[in-house]
Parts: C-alpha cells; structure tokens; sequence
C-alpha cells in the first residue's frame, strides 16, 4: 500500500434506519493517512451513525467505505474482525466494562487477536500484559491497574478507553463524541491524549465533536453533517460566524471552551 | 461492492408486510373480544330468564349447539369489527407494532369516546359480574354459626400443635430443604446457558440465533406454564413418590423460571460495553464474556437465591402430591383430621419460610 494512499474512502453512504429514520444520505468523504479529522453538526445530524457505519456497529444501507484499500461492506465474519481489531473506537460514555479491573479493560483491546478460549481463560501473554501496563501509564494512569473501572472519574474511564483502543495498535481511531460528558479541563487533557496518539504514534482520528473551539484547536481538517448529508469540508480555521450559523441553525452562538 | 437495494423502498415495502400481518392480529383480537362479549351477555341473559335451581348455585350449562353458534357468532362479529380502522384489536395491534406507531388513528375525543371503547368497558364490568357469579360469593356461608365454629375448632387445634412429632417433622423440614437445594443448584447452570439464546438483544443479528431464540423461549414458557403440582404428578409416575421426583419437578420449573428471569436481566444490560467489546474485533463468545457476563453475575445470583426461597415453599406444596418432604407428612395428619399434628407442621414450615425470606433478603442485600 502507499503512504500517500487514503486510509478510508467513504462514497455515496446511505443509511435507514428500520422505523424509517434517514440518518446518512449519500454520504462522501476521504480521510488520508495522519489526518486529525474533526466531524461536527447538530445532535441527530448522522454523526454517531457515520463513525458507526465505518466500523460496521450499524449496518449501512447502500454506499461503500474503503479502509485501507479493501471494501468493509462486504466483509463478513473474520475480515471485519481483522479491520476492527485496525480500527479503535472511544465513545462518550467510555463503554468500559465497570466491574473489571482497569488492566482487564485494556487488555481486552487485544481480544479479536487472542483465541476465544485463551482469551476466556483470562490468559493473556506477560507481552500483552506488560504492553496493557505502558499504555496506562502513557495516559497517566500507571498506577491504577488494579483498580475496578467504575471507581475512577470521568475523565480517567476516557484515558483507559483510549489506551485500550491503542492496545490494538489501531491505525484507525474513531472517537464519538469522546468529551461530551467531561467538564472543560478534563476535556482538554482527554483531546491532548488523542492528540498524542495522532502525533507521535502516528493514528489517523476521526472524531465526532461538539464544540467548535476544540475542533480549532485539534483538528486538521473539518466536515460537518446537517441532516444525514455534508455541507462543508475544509480547514478549521476557515469556519467563521456564517458558516456557524448554517451548521448550527440560526439561533445557535458559540460557546468557547477555555 | 454488493449491491444493496434502495433503502427508502425496503422501508415501504417492511411497513406493507407489517400491514398485512397486524390486520389478522387485529381479526384475532376482535373475535376474542366479541366472543367474549356475546358469550357472557347470553349467560347473564339465561341466568335472569332461567335462574339457577339452587339460590346462588350455578346455572345450566351451555349446550354445544349454544358454544357452536357463540363461536361463530364471534368469529363473523370479529371479523365485521375489524375492519372499523377504530376497533379496540385495529387500536391495540397498531399501537403496539413500531413501525405502525407512527399512522394509528387517533379518534376525536379519545378512545374511551367511541362506541369501541365503550364496548371495552362493558367487557371489564361484564367480567367482574362474570366473577361474582361464577366464584360463586357468598357472604352468608361465611359468617354462619356452622362455619364460624368450625373454623374455630380448627383454629384451636393448631394453636395447641402436639410437639411429641417435633422430631419426625424436623427430619422431613431438612428433606424439603434439601429438595428445593438441590433443584435450584441443577437448575442454575443448564439456565445459565439457555439464558443467552433467550436473550433477544444478542439474538438479534442472525435469523440462526432468532429462530433458537423462538425455540428456547417458546420452551420455557410451555414448561413454565405447567404447574410444579403438575410436575410432581408426572415424576411421581416416572421416578415414583418421594424427594427425588419432587426435586425433579422442581428442577423443571426452576430452569424454566431462571431462564425467563436471566434472560430479561440480559436484556437490561447496558449495551454500551457490549458496542464497545465487538468494536474491537472481539467474537461473539468473547463479546458475551467480557461485556454481558460480568454485568449479570450478581443479579443473576441475587435472583439464584431468590428462587432457592421460592423452592423451599413450593417444595412444601409438592409434598402434598406426592413429592417427599414436610408435605407429605401434613397430607398425612391432614387426611387422618389430627389437627394438633399439622398445627407442629404448620409451625415449623412459617418458621422456615419466614427464616428464608429474611435470610435470602439479607443475603442479596449484602451482594447488590
């Protein structure tokens, strides 16, 4: 493969749901290896449907997504495990699995690599073990190994989300709204870490966000979705006072986070 | 890529099946109801033109010819009514099918207004004089001086119980125990596996799982609808008398039973874990295991419990029929009318009862 080839190609991608809800309508973007694409638009503008169609959560309609170069609507049982175990997701509410330890819950980052009966047996590799260990502590949380997930804030169950989407060594991440229920500050230490995972490790993100301020300060590149279709693609900076309110809506005002 | 079908014509087409398949719900529901209706008009109708022989006895039975008529009647009625787009089958099929949710029609002035609802109503109060009726209420019986002195020699003998049986009750108290132990302890791993093909959330993503789901469901629900005496009846003939025929029994309903309570608790779980365990390339099993498992252990152990009290009461029931333990003992005395005798056994099967309650309550208290 390329480097400069596109990582994900999404073309002319529809998805209905079955009570009859339009969420995606033709659909089209491509993402190049590296970027830090940020996709923005109201709630129910088809964001979350989007990232989901990507990874196939939810199944979409018609259309086609390429990532990497091989058609992920057609594939069925082990190659869309072998692209998910490529493509990390976080989400808004972590998802974490609470009553395992936070090591665990990293850990299963790993599972569509280990066999299912290992796996079940909870015997992981002392590699896998140890490289579920660095990853905590690249996002600070070195010490809470241990701990069961639904005791740590916020903030923390997001920085294990991301360090189990990077035990897969993704070299895709979809993140879903990741900092929609953070307060401010934590919101910024939880964007730096997808930051540092973009920068240094060399992941592409697409990342599904609320605030335009954010969006200026991490993103690369900007679509945003009204209504399940894409009115604008292009730089952050580029999104002024007009193009706020065609997203938006006309009574919307921009909220800044600090 | 692989062609897909227009999404739009796929939904239209979805909404016409489902069209099709609500009218003969509908059709069903109507039919019931008219049945119902003009079945109990002419019993209360014959009742007042023909009373009973007996004052407050019950009234001649219907004649075939009668029940044939009645049938048809329903089903002629049932089908006239439904196709009224108000009628209460139409209303209730198409406000319980989602995808027609969205066009049931919504009379003026509400359901309750129109004739349909009013022809509801008189179904609910012809039901409850359908219940005095037939339950055949009767006031007198249960105040006259006849009864109230013998249900006050009975209250006196059980007041007195003869504690020279303590011992042999004792013995049978452990047997029923053991019984219901030892049902919901077989019970628990054959429905902790038939749980998850229960489950219609993880069923959900092929027709192979569905069609298993349809199947452990409809299962279940048949063995759950017969009751534990009528078990105990059937393993009486099959492994004959005693506690292991009882604990058979049991053992049927309580898988049963555990299925339908695990399975529901499946459903409840918080999806997001599970989203984010397949997202991650994770198989089906692995999904199961890391994302849904850990979050039913301690309900369904709680509910393990739980269903441990139920046996231990109904093993006392099963007793009756056959199936071992304290009552086996009760029927005994019971049949022989030594009241002082199940007074002893109805004391010690409160003091179990009551002690299992409190324990199983404390238990799943401390766990939750």
């Amino acid at each position: 493969m390329q480097e400069d080839a596109p990582i994900l190609e999404v073309k002319d991608l529809w998805k209905t749901y079955d009570n009859g809800v339009a969420a995606l309508r033709g659909v089209s973007f491509t993402v190049r290896r590296g970027e830090f694409l940020g996709v923005i638009g109201l709630s129910g503008s088809g964001k979350s449907t989007l990232l989901r169609c990507i990874n196939r959560l939810v199944e979409p309609s018609s259309g086609s997504i390429r990532f990497g170069g091989a058609e992920v609507t057609a594939m069925g049982g082990k190659d869309l495990s072998a692209a998910r175990q490529r493509i990390g997701m976080v989400f808004q509410h972590f998802n974490l699995v609470k009553r395992k330890s936070v090591l665990t819950n990293v850990l299963t980052g790993r599972l569509g690599a280990v066999g299912t009966w290992r796996s079940i047996a909870g015997r992981f590799s002392p590699e896998e073990r140890a490289r579920a260990a660095e990853l905590l502590g690249i996002v600070g949380l070195g010490d809470k190994g241990d701990v069961r997930a639904s005791e740590l804030s916020g903030g923390q169950q997001q920085r294990v989300a991301i360090a189990r989407s990077l035990m897969q060594r993704p070299d895709l991440l979809l993140a879903d709204e990741p900092v929609a229920s953070l307060d401010p500050s934590t919101s910024h230490s939880v964007m730096r870490y997808l930051e540092q995972a973009n920068q240094e490790f060399g992941v592409t993100i697409l990342c599904n966000l609320h605030f335009l301020s954010l969006v200026r300060q991490y993103t690369t590149r900007v679509i945003a979705l009204q209504a399940g279709q894409i009115v604008y693609e292009g730089s952050p900076q580029e999104i002024d006072e007009a193009w706020f309110r065609r997203i938006y809506g006309e009574e919307a005002k921009e909220v800044r986070i600090q | 890529m692989k062609p897909l079908p227009d999404a739009r014509a796929q939904h239209t087409d979805r909404v016409r099946r489902a069209h099709g398949a609500a009218r003969w719900r509908a059709a069903l529901l109507d039919g019931l109801l008219a049945w119902y209706i003009l079945g109990g008009t002419v019993w209360f109708l014959r009742w007042w033109t023909h009373p009973p022989a007996v004052s407050g006895g019950a009234p001649e039975a219907f004649s075939p010819a009668l029940h044939l008529g009645l049938l048809v009647g329903g089903v002629l009625l049932g089908l006239l009514w439904s196709s009224i787009r108000t009628s209460p089958g139409r209303m209730a099929v198409a406000r319980t099918t989602p995808l027609l949710r969205g066009d049931a029609p919504k009379p003026a002035g509400g359901f309750w207004r129109t004739w349909h609802g009013r022809a509801v109503l008189y179904a609910l109060a012809l039901t409850l004089g359908l219940g005095l009726r037939i339950t055949q209420v009767d006031l007198y019986a249960l105040f006259s001086r006849e009864g109230l002195a013998g249900a006050r020699r009975i209250f006196e003998a059980l007041a007195q119980p003869n504690l020279s049986i303590a011992g042999v009750v004792f013995d049978k108290m452990v047997e029923t125990i053991f019984v219901a132990l030892m049902a919901t302890v077989a019970a628990v791993p054959v429905a902790f596996v038939l749980s998850f093909a229960a489950a219609r959330n993880l069923s959900r993503h092929s027709a192979g799982a569905m069609a298993l789901y349809s199947l452990v469901r409809f299962l279940a629900n048949l063995t759950r609808s017969i009751e534990p005496v009528l078990w105990a009846i059937i393993f009486s003939v099959w492994v004959s008398f005693g506690p292991f025929g009882g604990m058979l029994a049991l053992f049927v309903h309580s898988v049963a039973s555990l299925i339908k309570l695990y399975s529901e608790q499946i459903e409840s779980v918080d999806t997001g874990p599970i989203e984010a365990i397949e997202a991650t390339g994770a198989g089906r099993l692995q999904t199961i295991w890391y994302a849904v498992v850990p979050q039913v252990v301690l309900p369904y152990l709680s509910y393990t419990i739980y269903r441990w009290d139920i046996n231990v009461r109904m093993a006392t029931i099963i007793g009756l029929v056959g199936g071992g333990g304290v009552g086996e003992l009760l029927m005994q005395y019971f049949g022989l009318g030594r009241y002082n005798e199940v007074g002893t056994i109805v004391l010690f099967i409160t003091a179990v009862v009551w002690t299992m309650d409190w324990l199983s309550a404390k238990v799943r208290e401390a766990i939750a």
